[in-house]
């Protein structure tokens, strides 16, 4: 797999965000299907790691609640340089939710990381690690979009003055 | 007693209209709604999983010019997984809504889950904090629904902040 992906900011048919007037004539900002979605540029199957705008997100399941990002980032520092780690907590207990998000640079830090540490024990639980992102099941494939053609939404007739051009879009 | 699932107005949400219409073997759809109608138009958040992974996020206000934020992306099965253990948790499927507080001019808050063959669709209103939940019928019940929520959109925030490098909110 390669580690090399465009990052496509996509606007589906008919659906081009910077026409202002033609958004604005239809009257919501909702309008349509156009939802932002990375690209990858390889034609990779669906289900296979996607990458981020950044990075290599790997997903750490079963994370004991007493873990820490120090001891997340001793076992899993080992394969790479850790850009970002997100180890919620749980908003009732304030302990950690169960789950950590870690971002690589690299796919191959990213994919040594799943491989070696899912199903290894922290604090005396079992990780699970997978990445984060996957490809969508199918790119080009608009089941369940269409309910969002036509759609109108009260409230905010239009008012979209000012949306600026998405950033990165080339 | 299970109460039938409630269909939101299609009016009001972005994501209401495709719950059937995509539905794999193993049934489980989460989707979160909080919104109102105020001086700076519809503002809202809204958020969808599906159990094939597809995720997407929607964030309007108007204020100082924001625009619309749409999100889409595809998490793996191993999140789903720890989607659904989270819900599963937290207890929520056997939650009433039927003494919580009603929507209001404030806004209101939805929450809809399909998860094997239950489906519960929650409607209330914003939920300041704790104090609100103190103060209502159920606060048992509420309690469940307002930690989980905000576990939630921690989860959706870390993914989209992770995914995108932007702030969602």
């Amino acid at each position: 797999m390669t580690d090399r992906y465009a990052i496509d900011l996509s606007v589906r048919p008919g659906e081009d965000l910077q026409d202002e007037e033609m958004a604005d004539q239809r009257g919501d900002g909702v309008h349509g299907s156009s939802f932002d979605m990375l690209r990858s540029n390889d034609d990779g199957a669906s289900g296979q790691a996607m990458r981020s705008i950044e990075g290599w997100i790997v997903l750490i399941a079963g994370v004991h609640e007493e873990a820490t990002e120090e001891d997340i980032q001793d076992k899993f520092g080992e394969y790479g340089e850790i850009k970002n780690v997100h180890l919620n907590l749980d908003r009732r207990t304030g302990y950690v939710k169960g789950y950590a998000l870690i971002e690589y640079e690299a796919f191959s830090e990213a994919k040594a990381a799943i491989d070696n540490m899912n199903g290894s024990k922290l604090l005396d639980q079992t990780l699970a690690c997978d990445f984060a992102f996957v490809k969508p099941s199918n790119t080009n494939d608009d089941r369940g979009r269409r309910g969002f053609s036509s759609r109108s939404r009260g409230g905010y007739n239009g008012r979209r003055s000012g949306r600026s051009r998405s950033p990165g879009r080339r | 007693m299970r109460k039938p699932p409630k269909i939101s107005s299609p009016k009001t949400h972005l994501f209401t209209d495709n719950i059937f219409s995509t539905m794999p073997a193993e049934e489980f759809y989460v989707r979160y709604y909080s919104g109102h109608q105020g001086r700076y138009g519809h503002e809202f958040i809204e958020f969808e999983f599906h159990a094939d992974g597809r995720c997407r996020y929607a964030n309007n206000s108007n204020y100082r010019n924001d625009s619309l934020i749409k999100k889409e992306m595809t998490v793996s099965s191993l999140m789903i997984k720890e989607l659904k253990r989270i819900i599963e948790d937290s207890e929520i499927m056997k939650e009433d809504d039927q003494k919580w507080p009603k929507k209001n001019v404030v806004g209101k808050q939805e929450l809809e889950i399909r998860y094997g063959n239950e489906h519960v669709s929650f409607e209330t209103a914003k939920i300041g904090s704790l104090v609100d939940v103190q103060g209502s019928e159920d606060p048992e019940g509420l309690r469940v629904f307002y930690y989980l929520v905000q576990d939630l959109k921690c989860l959706v925030f870390s993914l989209i902040t992770l995914h995108w490098k932007i702030k969602p909110i």
